[in-house]
C-alpha cells in the first residue's frame, strides 16, 4: 500500500545519486583536480587508535577510502604518497552525531489559496517526515568546510524543518565531487517547536500532535493490514505523513529529538515512554538535573558542542556591595556547574556524543577543553568524538577507531590533541586529504613588523544572501585598535553600524569581530584575513551559518597629514 | 472475573500509593495557635498535629512524637494552605492558541518547577494553585492543579497527581478576537462560540459512537471492522460529556454565563466551574442550582468593554445565593495576597470570617475536585497549612510560614534574598518581564493578530 510513496522517494534517492555520481572525477580531468594518487602513508606518528588507548608509533596506510594498515613494519606501497609524521599525531575522524553542516531548509510551500491556520496541511505545519536530509545537503557548503576543519569527518546530518522535520543521514565529509552518502534514512528529526501563527504553535500543541500523528500511523497501518487481507474492506486513507512515520512506530528508525534543558529531556522522555519509540535526544545545554534520568531510560544522548561564554563573569566589577557579590557568586556558580556538566555525565556511565548544531566548530576544541578543565576526562571527551557517536548511527563498523579495515577518516594534529597549542594539520576524509595552515606563535617584542591596518576600507562579502558589502573603519588607539563596521540592516532598511572589538595583528594578519542585531537576536560575526598593502582577502565567520569569504580595499588617504 | 478485578484494583492502589510515594511527606506539630479550620469553627490555643503528610489530630495540649519537630505558633493563626482556582503561575506556555478547539493540549506538559512565581505564592500562603490554558481559544487545553513543592526539578513532583482533570474554557472577547478577527474564522460573535461548542460537542458524540461501533464489531469473530481516525480532541471532549472532565469557563457577561449553562444542561454536562464571572451577581441562583459555581476576583474589572458591568459585591451575591463562590488571582501579584482579597468580600457584602476564608479554602477546593483532600483543617485532609502573624484576614496580616504535605517550604525567619533555583550562567542580571502583573490569559497570542494584518493586506 504504501508502496508508491516509497518508490519516489527511492527513485528520487536513485536519480539524484546518478547525478552526483555524474560529477566523479573522469579518468582523463580537464579540471586537474583529481589527486594524483589515492594512496596515502603517514610515517612513524604518534597513533591513538582508540578513545584512552596510549600513543604508538606507527605507519598508517590508506587506500581508496579504506585504512589498509597500521603498524610499525608496515610496507608502503609504491603508490602512496607519503607524508612524514614523526612529530604529528593521529587520532580517528571525530563525528558529528547530529548535524546541520551543508543543510538548506527548504523553501515552504505557498499557501493554498483555502489556508485556514487552524487546521494547515502537514507540510506546512512543519511535519514533514518524508523529508530526507540527503536532499538538502551540500558537501560544498562553507559549514562542512568549517566542520571538517575542526576534525569531524563524517556528520549525521538532519533535516531542517519545523516538528517533524524528515530523515537523517550519515554523511562523510569527503570531497566535492562525490554524493558522500553513507546511509540515508537513518532516523527521524524531532523538535517541541510549533510552527508560527498555526497549529499546533507551541510546544504543548506540538506534544498534542505528535501523539496524534504517532497513534494514527500505527492504526492507519492496522487499516492496511486489514485491507490488504480482506475483501469489502473500506480503502485506508494513506498519506504521506503517516507512510513515512512506519519505521518509527515499527521501531525500526530512532526519533532524534532536539532538546536544550532538563525539562525538555523531561518532555521528549514522557512522550517516548507514552508511545514506545526509539529515543535519542540532541543538542543538550542544561542538563545536570536529568543525569540520573538520562542514565536510567537509557535514551541516546548527544550533547551540544558548546559551553556558555564566560562574558558575564569576565565584566563582573570588584567593588560591590554584599547583595551585588552574591548575585556574581550564582552566576559563576551556574557558570562552573554548567561546564562540569559533561564530565558528572560521563562519570556516571552515559555514553554520549556531540552535536555541533547551533555550535561554531571553530570553537570546537575550546569548548572541549574548558569541559576537560571542569572534570571529563581526556578519553570521555575523545570517546564521545569518535566511538560513542559511531554506535549510537549504527557506524561502529567501519568509523570510530584507527583500524585496519575502518574508513579512512582521520585527524592529524601538531600536538596531543586537547593540549592548548596543538593544532589540526591534516584531516583524512574518505580517504581524502585536506591539509590546514599550522600558525606559528606570534613572537614576543620587537620581532616582525606588524602590518598598518588603520583607515577605511570598502568591503563585499559573499553569502548565500548575494553579496553585500560596506564600510570598515579602523583607528588606532594607543596600542590597541577600534573602529566600526557598516553593513546592509537585516531588517531591509538601508545599512547599519556596529563597532568592532577583539582586533588583533599577527604577522599580515587581521582579525576581528562585531555583532550585528536581527530581530531581537544578536549574531557575533568573526572576520579574519590577511593583508598586503591596500588590499585584504579573508573570511567572514557568522556563527551558526558558516564561514564566507569577504575581500576589502582601503580608500587612499586624501587628507593631508599637514 | 471477580480475581481479576481484585487483583485490578490490588495493583490499582499499589499503583496509586507508589506515585504517592514519590513526593516528599513531612511530620510537624505546631502547637498553641488559632487554629482557622474554616469547615469547623475557630479554636484557640489548640495545636496541629501533621504525621506523613497528613492531618492527623487537632486538640489542645498534643504531644510530638518522637522525631517530629514542633512549631510554636502562639499568638498566631493557623489556616489551611491558601488555594488558587485560576493561575497560570509555572507554566512554559499559557496558550495554544491556533484553533478554536485546542482540548488534545495539556499542560502537564510543560509545567516549569523553576519558576519563582511558585515561591512568591508560598510566601503569601498559598499551596496550591489551578495553572490554567490561557483564554484565546473556545476549548483551551487541560489544565494542571499544582503543589508547591518548591525545590524539586521535576514538574511530575509540583503536579497534584490525584486531582480530577479540568479544562479551560473560554467564551467572548478573547476568542472571538483571536479567531474571528484575527483569522477570520468561526467564531466571530457570541453566537459562533455557542456555535463552535454545539457543533463540538456533537462531533464528540460522533465519535464516541464510531469507536463504540468499531470496538464492538471488532469483538466478533473474523471481522474484518477497521478503526475510525485517532483524534484526542475529540475524545476530550467526550471525556467531558462523561463526567470525567471539570469544565472552567473564562466568562464575562450575564448572557454569555447563561448560553454556557443551557449548553451544558443540553448535553447533560453538570461539572462546570465559571472563571472571572463578573456579571454572576446578575444569573448568580442559576449559577448556584446549574453548576459548581464561580471563581471571581474581588476587585477587577474595566481593562476590556465586556469587564465595565461589575461589583465588587459579586462574591458576596452570589455566595448569599447559594453558589459556591471562590477568589483566585490569574496573576503572579495577586496570588501573593489572596487573603487581602478574601477579606475584601467583608467590606463588600458583610460576609463572616469563615465564610471569607472558605472563598480562598475549601471553595476553590470544591471547585478543583479536591475538597475531600485540602481546603480545610481537618483531620485526615493533607498537611497543607499557612500560619500567619496577625489574622489573615486583617490588613496587617503577614504570612509565616506554609506547609505543603507538612513539609515547610516557606519561612518569613529563612527567606534569602535570592530564591531563584537557576540561574543563567551567561547573564549577570537577568531579564525581567515587566508585565507581570498583567493577565497571563492572552500570553502567546501575539503573532496572531500580525497574522491577521498580513491577511488583511493579501485580501485587498
Amino acid at each position: 500500500m504504501k508502496k508508491p510513496l516509497w518508490k519516489t522517494g527511492l527513485l528520487g534517492l536513485f536519480a539524484w545519486g546518478l547525478f552526483g555520481s555524474g560529477t566523479l572525477f573522469a579518468q582523463s580531468d580537464p579540471t586537474g583536480q583529481k589527486p594524483i594518487t589515492q594512496t596515502y602513508a603517514f610515517t612513524n606518528a604518534t597513533v591513538h587508535a582508540s578513545p584512552g588507548s596510549e600513543g604508538q608509533k606507527a605507519t598508517i596506510v590508506v587506500k581508496d577510502g579504506v585504512i589498509i594498515s597500521v603498524g610499525s613494519g608496515v610496507t608502503i606501497p609504491a603508490a602512496a604518497k607519503v607524508i612524514a609524521g614523526d612529530s604529528l599525531y593521529i587520532y580517528p575522524g571525530f563525528i558529528d552525531a547530529a548535524s546541520q553542516a551543508g543543510i538548506t531548509k527548504p523553501e515552504d510551500p505557498e499557501r493554498p489559496s483555502d489556508f485556514v491556520s487552524s487546521n494547515p496541511p502537514d507540510e506546512i505545519a512543519g511535519i514533514t517526515p518524508w523529508r530526507s536530509a540527503t536532499d538538502q545537503f551540500d558537501i560544498s557548503s562553507s559549514q562542512v568546510d568549517d566542520l571538517r576543519k575542526a576534525g569531524f569527518t563524517m556528520a549525521h546530518v538532519l533535516p531542517d524543518g519545523g516538528m517533524i522535520a524528515g530523515k537523517g543521514a550519515i554523511m562523510v565529509l569527503g570531497t566535492k565531487g562525490s554524493t558522500n552518502l553513507i546511509k540515508a534514512n537513518t532516523a527521524l528529526a524531532a523538535s517541541l517547536n510549533g510552527s508560527r501563527g498555526m497549529y499546533p504553535g507551541t510546544t504543548v500543541g506540538v506534544m498534542a500532535k505528535f501523539r496524534d500523528v504517532y497513534k494514527n500511523t500505527n492504526l492507519t497501518q492496522d487499516r492496511i493490514a486489514t485491507f490488504t487481507s480482506n475483501s469489502g474492506v473500506t480503502r485506508p486513507e494513506i498519506n504521506q505523513t503517516y507512510s513515512a512515520m512506519t519505521e518509527v512506530v515499527n521501531g525500526q528508525i530512532p526519533v532524534f529529538f532536539e532538546v536544550e534543558n532538563d525539562l525538555e529531556v523531561r518532555r521528549a522522555i514522557s512522550l517516548q515512554k507514552e508511545l514506545g519509540f526509539k529515543l535519542v535526544v540532541y543538542g543538550l545545554e542544561q542538563y545536570d538535573e536529568v543525569i540520573d534520568l538520562l542514565k536510567s531510560s537509557g535514551v541516546g544522548v548527544i550533547l551540544k558542542l558548546e559551553t556558555p561564554d564566560d562574558k558575564a563573569i569576565k565584566s563582573q566589577k570588584d567593588d560591590v556591595d554584599e547583595a551585588v557579590q552574591a548575585q556574581y557568586d550564582r552566576v559563576k556558580e551556574s557558570y562552573d556547574r554548567t561546564i562540569a556538566q559533561a564530565g558528572k555525565l560521563a562519570e556516571a556511565g552515559v555514553a554520549f556524543a556531540f552535536s555541533t548544531i547551533d555550535a561554531k566548530p571553530s570553537d570546537a576544541m575550546k569548548s572541549l577543553r574548558a569541559m576537560i578543565e571542569a572534570g571529563l576526562t581526556e578519553s570521555a571527551a575523545m570517546a564521545a568524538l569518535t566511538t560513542n557517536a559511531a554506535s549510537m548511527i549504527g557506524m561502529n563498523r567501519i568509523a570510530g577507531t584507527v583500524e585496519q579495515g575502518k574508513i579512512a577518516n582521520l585527524v592529524i594534529t601538531t600536538g596531543p590533541i586537547f593540549s592548548e597549542d596543538s593544532q589540526i594539520k591534516h584531516v583524512v576524509a574518505d580517504g581524502s586529504i585536506f591539509d590546514y595552515e599550522i600558525k606559528t606563535k606570534k613572537k614576543n617584542g620587537n620581532g616582525e613588523a606588524t602590518v598598518e591596518v588603520a583607515g577605511t576600507w570598502d568591503y563585499t562579502s559573499e553569502t548565500p544572501a548575494g553579496s553585500s558589502g560596506g564600510k570598515l573603519t579602523i583607528e588606532k588607539d594607543g596600542d590597541d585598535y577600534s573602529g566600526t563596521i557598516t553593513y546592509d540592516d537585516p531588517s531591509g532598511n538601508g545599512t547599519a553600524t556596529s563597532p568592532i572589538s577583539d582586533v588583533s595583528i599577527s604577522g599580515s594578519q587581521l582579525s576581528f569581530s562585531f555583532e550585528v542585531s536581527a530581530g531581537g537576536m544578536a549574531i557575533s560575526v568573526s572576520v579574519s584575513g590577511e593583508i598586503s598593502g591596500n588590499s585584504m582577502d579573508g573570511s567572514m565567520n557568522i556563527a551558526q551559518f558558516g564561514s564566507f569569504p569577504i575581500s576589502a580595499t582601503r580608500n587612499p588617504n586624501f587628507i593631508s597629514n599637514n | 472475573m471477580k480475581k481479576i478485578n481484585i487483583l485490578l484494583a490490588l495493583c490499582l492502589s499499589l499503583c496509586l500509593s507508589f506515585s504517592w510515594a514519590q513526593t516528599p511527606k513531612g511530620s510537624v506539630l505546631i502547637k498553641n495557635g488559632t487554629v482557622l479550620t474554616v469547615t469547623n469553627g475557630t479554636y484557640e490555643n489548640t495545636d496541629v498535629l501533621i504525621q506523613d503528610g497528613v492531618i492527623k489530630k487537632i486538640g489542645k495540649d498534643l504531644n510530638a512524637p518522637s522525631g517530629v519537630t514542633t512549631v510554636d505558633a502562639t499568638g498566631k493563626y493557623v489556616m489551611p494552605g491558601i488555594i488558587d482556582a485560576h493561575s497560570h503561575v509555572a507554566l512554559d506556555v499559557v496558550n495554544e492558541a491556533t484553533a478554536p478547539i485546542v482540548a488534545e493540549v495539556r499542560m502537564k506538559d510543560v509545567v516549569n518547577p523553576y519558576e519563582i512565581g511558585i515561591y512568591r505564592a508560598l510566601a503569601g500562603g498559598v499551596t496550591i494553585s489551578h495553572a490554567m490554558h490561557g483564554s484565546a481559544n473556545v476549548v483551551g487545553g487541560q489544565n494542571a492543579t499544582l503543589k508547591h513543592r518548591w525545590g524539586s526539578s521535576n514538574p511530575e513532583d509540583i503536579i497534584m497527581q490525584d486531582a480530577p482533570r479540568t479544562i479551560k474554557f473560554a467564551l467572548g472577547e478573547n476568542p472571538t478576537r483571536v479567531h474571528g478577527r484575527g483569522n477570520g474564522i468561526q467564531p466571530r460573535s457570541r453566537m459562533g462560540v455557542e456555535a463552535i461548542l454545539r457543533n463540538g460537542f456533537n462531533e464528540a458524540l460522533q465519535y464516541k459512537k464510531a469507536w463504540e461501533d468499531f470496538n464492538k464489531a471488532k469483538s466478533q469473530k473474523g471481522s474484518t471492522a477497521v478503526a475510525p481516525e485517532y483524534n484526542e480532541r475529540l475524545q476530550t471532549l467526550v471525556d467531558i460529556l462523561d463526567g470525567k472532565i471539570i469544565i472552567h469557563c473564562h466568562s464575562y457577561r450575564a448572557d454569555e454565563i447563561y448560553m454556557l449553562i443551557n449548553v451544558a444542561r443540553d448535553f447533560g454536562i453538570d461539572k462546570l466551574v465559571f472563571q472571572h464571572t463578573n456579571e454572576g451577581f446578575k444569573v448568580a441562583p442559576e449559577i448556584a442550582e446549574y453548576t459548581m459555581g464561580a471563581s471571581v476576583f474581588a476587585d477587577w474589572w474595566a481593562y476590556k468593554f465586556e469587564v465595565y458591568y461589575s461589583t465588587a459585591f459579586n462574591a458576596a451575591i452570589l455566595h448569599r445565593n447559594g453558589a459556591i463562590t471562590s477568589i483566585n488571582s490569574d496573576s503572579a501579584e495577586l496570588i501573593r495576597h489572596l487573603y487581602h482579597e478574601a477579606a475584601k468580600t467583608q467590606r463588600y457584602g458583610n460576609l463572616s470570617d469563615d465564610e471569607a476564608l472558605s472563598m480562598i479554602t475549601i471553595n476553590p477546593a470544591r471547585q478543583l475536585g479536591i475538597d475531600d483532600k485540602v481546603g480545610s483543617l481537618e483531620e485526615g485532609k493533607h498537611g497543607d497549612v499557612a500560619i500567619f502573624e496577625g489574622h489573615p484576614l486583617s490588613s496587617y496580616a503577614i504570612p509565616q510560614m506554609t506547609f505543603v504535605d507538612g513539609i515547610k517550604y516557606f519561612d518569613i525567619n529563612e527567606d534569602q534574598d535570592d530564591q531563584r533555583q537557576q540561574v543563567s550562567p551567561t547573564e549577570t542580571v537577568e531579564p525581567i518581564l515587566l508585565t507581570e502583573h498583567n493577565h497571563r490569559c492572552m500570553q502567546d497570542t501575539e503573532h496572531l493578530f500580525e497574522t491577521a494584518s498580513a491577511l488583511f493586506q493579501m485580501n485587498q
